[in-house]
């Protein structure tokens, strides 16, 4: 009798945390737009399905971007037929398989999974449909036909945030919070790193990790953010660029709370910042989910579908840095954009690991 | 499980002369054991050069991450005090979370927001009330039915509400107002340089005092509080006794006439009230905005505190606090401060490793002082902890005071059962 209760007791406190666990949130997005005008295409017979991550459309930041992309589609390419789904709370990858099994069995012929979570069941599901294009966003899967990858360069706009943060930096010491340690997130870190020490060698760098894997609740604790940027902030840095994702709404906090500089990712967070807490946001790193949707629907309807891995970068303009805190970076800009084209010039290699 | 290591046999009860002595001194002998680990750690940041141990900024942060722990584990403790396991704490507490963000952000008053986060709770504990007491529903399936119904539910309403606001999405509010904050006047001016200069126990002990008394957040304060008020509710006065006894022993309960019933339904409210507290505590005060996911399992660990406490409050606050405070030192980047805590830890067990020697348990003795050496060697020889490790440092740090605490966890007798009144048969 006892034993069975506590075996119970095991299983659904596993099957509890387990599910917090997948209560995970990607920690990319953007914020970009997009610089070509599509326009021409308008073929009807094309119906896109786009599938989110956890967070789904909403979260200010990643899907909300690859939501703009879909937006620009129908507005600009005059497809009608799109349609995107939500996750649920907690899913698995048969969930997500089912999922894009469905559009796909429905007829939906583009089909785009927002984040990596859809590399698994997309290589699964993709064989099976030849005539649907596929795509995957933040993830890299180059032996299937008919599944292109769009992938960003992360560390170079990482690598600009880095360089920012070494110019504004009045104590010569700066943090980099991550939100969960995964492959994708050290991509921000090395750039980071690299670009501080293009400016400065000697400047001190913080970084810290708010969780680890399989543990995704770094990109969604707000409350670690805030007390991991105390603890950078008392340890001297006065500049913090982070990749956690919503935790970074603490991180923000702290910064305004100590009167230091904060760098954003993703998207634009000097427009979504309140107005207290706009002048602490120098700039943002942000990623352009929504013309890489854009531009991989635009490919389809013009009859020349991109294949294998898609890199977006500073030279396509898929990653960037962001100006709109013109107070803040007016100073700089020249130092960074001259950065920036020695990075598209492949005069500076940046580092993908740390 | 702890749950299994109930005691069968009384215990054997001390002579009581002894027992006598005791209780009188019990009070003291726990103080000079805190005071003397707080020696301990004090020592080793001097010894270290390791500062972030003992500074006010840590003392801080082990304040915002003990106290989510602690609300919940209070919950907890309500709870399985009048017989209920309430696993549902953690989705009680996304309710404390989502009610209390709303209310502030639509009335910009953050006490109303308190209210109703506590609110939300208590709505929490309704539900679990209801099931187990009222229908006999299993305690577990109806806790981990209210955790999956909060995330989505919540999610839900935040549609519904916080979509179409500036700065909301599908799973965040828009920026919420703050709780005011205390500071007893001049302390840091006159502590601050105290704590820079680095003295064996005198700066530790200024870190404490400015850390406890600077910038506080009157939640927090109010959470403390309500560790003492619990035990004096619950040890102190004929209604928690009564209480208590639902959780022993219901049938001896109800023949004395106690209406076992309506004190499990308000346990179990005071328990998601708790918790919904927490809830509070973690989107108004520690950060201060609602996020979807933002309790990441807290509530369960404050169970886990509360089995760390063996059900009592007092053990249940130093269970929480020293999971805060190590997760506090690791995630404000001290990993070498984590690392400055294995010698801490080689210096507990060879004193654990005494103290087993002079009871005469010779083996256990050995076994303490063998990891102690081992500790003390890797600590000798390494400069830093693998970051994974690092991260799970609170669990691996709760882990071994469990094990080296040879105290005998009990639970209430009758926790977990169904039970149904047997009044007039």
């Amino acid at each position: 009798m006892k034993r069975k209760f506590v075996a119970k007791f095991a299983a659904i406190a596993a099957a509890g945390a387990l599910s917090l666990a997948m209560t995970a949130c990607d920690s990319s997005g953007g914020g970009d737009t997009g610089e070509d005008d599509g326009g021409s295409a308008g073929t009807s017979d094309i119906r896109v399905g786009l599938a989110y991550d956890i967070g789904g459309r909403g979260d200010r930041s990643f899907n909300d971007s690859a939501y703009r992309g879909l937006q620009r589609v129908e507005d600009e390419l005059g497809i009608s037929d799109i349609q995107d789904i939500e996750p649920s709370e907690g899913e698995s990858d048969s969930d997500k398989e089912n999922r894009l099994t469905l559009m796909a069995e429905e007829g939906y012929n583009v089909i785009i999974g927002v984040g990596y979570a859809y590399a698994e069941p997309m290589r699964n599901v993709a064989p099976e449909f030849p005539d649907v294009h596929f795509a995957i966003v933040d993830d890299e899967i180059d032996d299937v036909d008919n599944i292109t990858s769009l992938v960003f360069s992360e560390e170079q706009a990482s690598f600009l945030a880095g360089a920012a943060a070494a110019l504004k930096t009045e104590e010569d010491h700066v943090g980099f919070i991550g939100g969960v340690e995964t492959p994708l997130i050290h991509k921000f870190e090395a750039g980071y790193v690299a670009g501080v020490a293009e400016i400065n060698p000697d400047i001190e760098v913080e970084v810290q990790y708010l969780t680890q894997p399989p543990d995704m609740g770094g990109f969604q604790d707000p409350a670690r953010g805030q007390s991991a940027a105390e603890g950078q902030l008392d340890a001297g840095a006065d500049v913090i660029y982070h990749a956690a994702g919503a935790s970074g709404n603490g991180v923000l906090e702290a910064v305004v709370d100590r009167e230091a500089m904060f760098i954003g990712v993703d998207s634009d967070q000097y427009q979504n910042a309140s107005d207290e807490q706009k002048p602490y946001v120098v700039t943002s790193a942000v990623k352009g989910v929504d013309t890489a949707v854009f531009d991989f629907v635009q490919s389809v309807a013009d009859g020349e579908a991109q294949s294998g891995v898609q890199r977006f970068d500073l030279a396509t303009g898929g990653v960037d840095y962001t100006t709109s805190n013109e107070e803040q970076i007016g100073d700089i800009q020249e130092r960074l954009d001259e950065l920036k084209q020695r990075i598209i010039d492949g005069e500076i290699e940046v580092p993908t690991e740390p | 499980m702890t749950r299994t290591m109930e005691q069968t046999a009384p215990r054997t009860a001390p002579p009581s002369r002894l027992g006598g002595l005791w209780r009188r001194w019990r009070g003291l002998g726990i103080a000079a054991a805190v005071l003397a680990a707080f020696a301990a750690l004090s020592a080793v940041r001097a010894f270290t050069g390791q500062n972030p141990l003992t500074d006010s900024g840590t003392v801080q942060a082990t304040l915002a991450f003990a106290v989510p722990i602690a609300m919940a584990g209070l919950g907890g403790l309500w709870a399985e005090r009048a017989g209920i396991v309430n696993i549902g704490l953690e989705g009680m507490m996304v309710f404390g979370t989502w009610f209390g963000a709303y209310a502030a952000w639509v009335t910009g008053d953050p006490w109303l927001g308190l209210a109703a986060g506590v609110l939300g709770g208590v709505f929490g504990g309704l539900i679990h009330a209801l099931a187990t007491v009222t229908f006999g529903v299993d305690h577990i399936v109806s806790g981990v039915a209210i955790n999956i119904l909060a995330v989505g539910a919540m999610r839900y309403l935040s549609i519904l509400f916080f979509q179409e606001a500036p700065g909301g999405g599908a799973s965040q509010s828009p920026q919420l107002p703050g709780f005011p904050r205390i500071s007893l006047p001049f302390v840091a001016d006159v502590l601050g340089p105290l704590q820079q200069q680095r003295i064996f126990l005198v700066s530790d002990l200024a870190g404490l005092v400015i850390g406890l008394t600077t910038g506080m957040s009157v939640i927090t304060l109010l959470a403390i509080l309500l560790v003492p008020a619990s035990y004096l509710i619950l040890w102190k006065t004929p209604f928690g006794l009564r209480l208590r006894s639902c959780g022993e022993n219901p049938d001896a309960a109800e023949s004395l006439g106690v209406p076992v019933y309506r004190y499990k339904y308000l346990a179990v409210l005071v328990s998601g009230g708790l918790a919904g507290l927490g809830g509070v505590f973690l989107a108004m005060v520690a950060s201060n905005i609602y996020q979807e996911g933002q309790t990441n399992g807290r509530g369960y660990i404050g169970l886990a505190a509360m089995i760390f406490g063996n059900w009592r409050p007092g053990g249940l606050a130093m269970g929480a606090g020293l999971f805060g405070y190590t997760d506090a030192l690791q995630v404000r980047g001290a990993t070498a401060a984590v690392h400055a805590l294995l010698l801490l830890i080689a210096i507990a067990l060879v004193a654990a490793a005494v103290v087993q020697w002079l009871r005469g348990r010779r083996t256990a003795a050995v076994v303490a002082l063998a990891l102690a050496v081992v500790l003390g060697v890797w600590f000798a020889f390494t400069d830093t902890l693998p970051r994974e490790l690092v991260t799970y440092s609170p669990h691996i740090a709760t882990l071994l005071v469990m094990a080296l605490a040879t105290q005998r966890l009990r639970a209430p007798a009758a926790v977990g059962r169904q039970w149904r009144p047997r009044g007039g048969s």
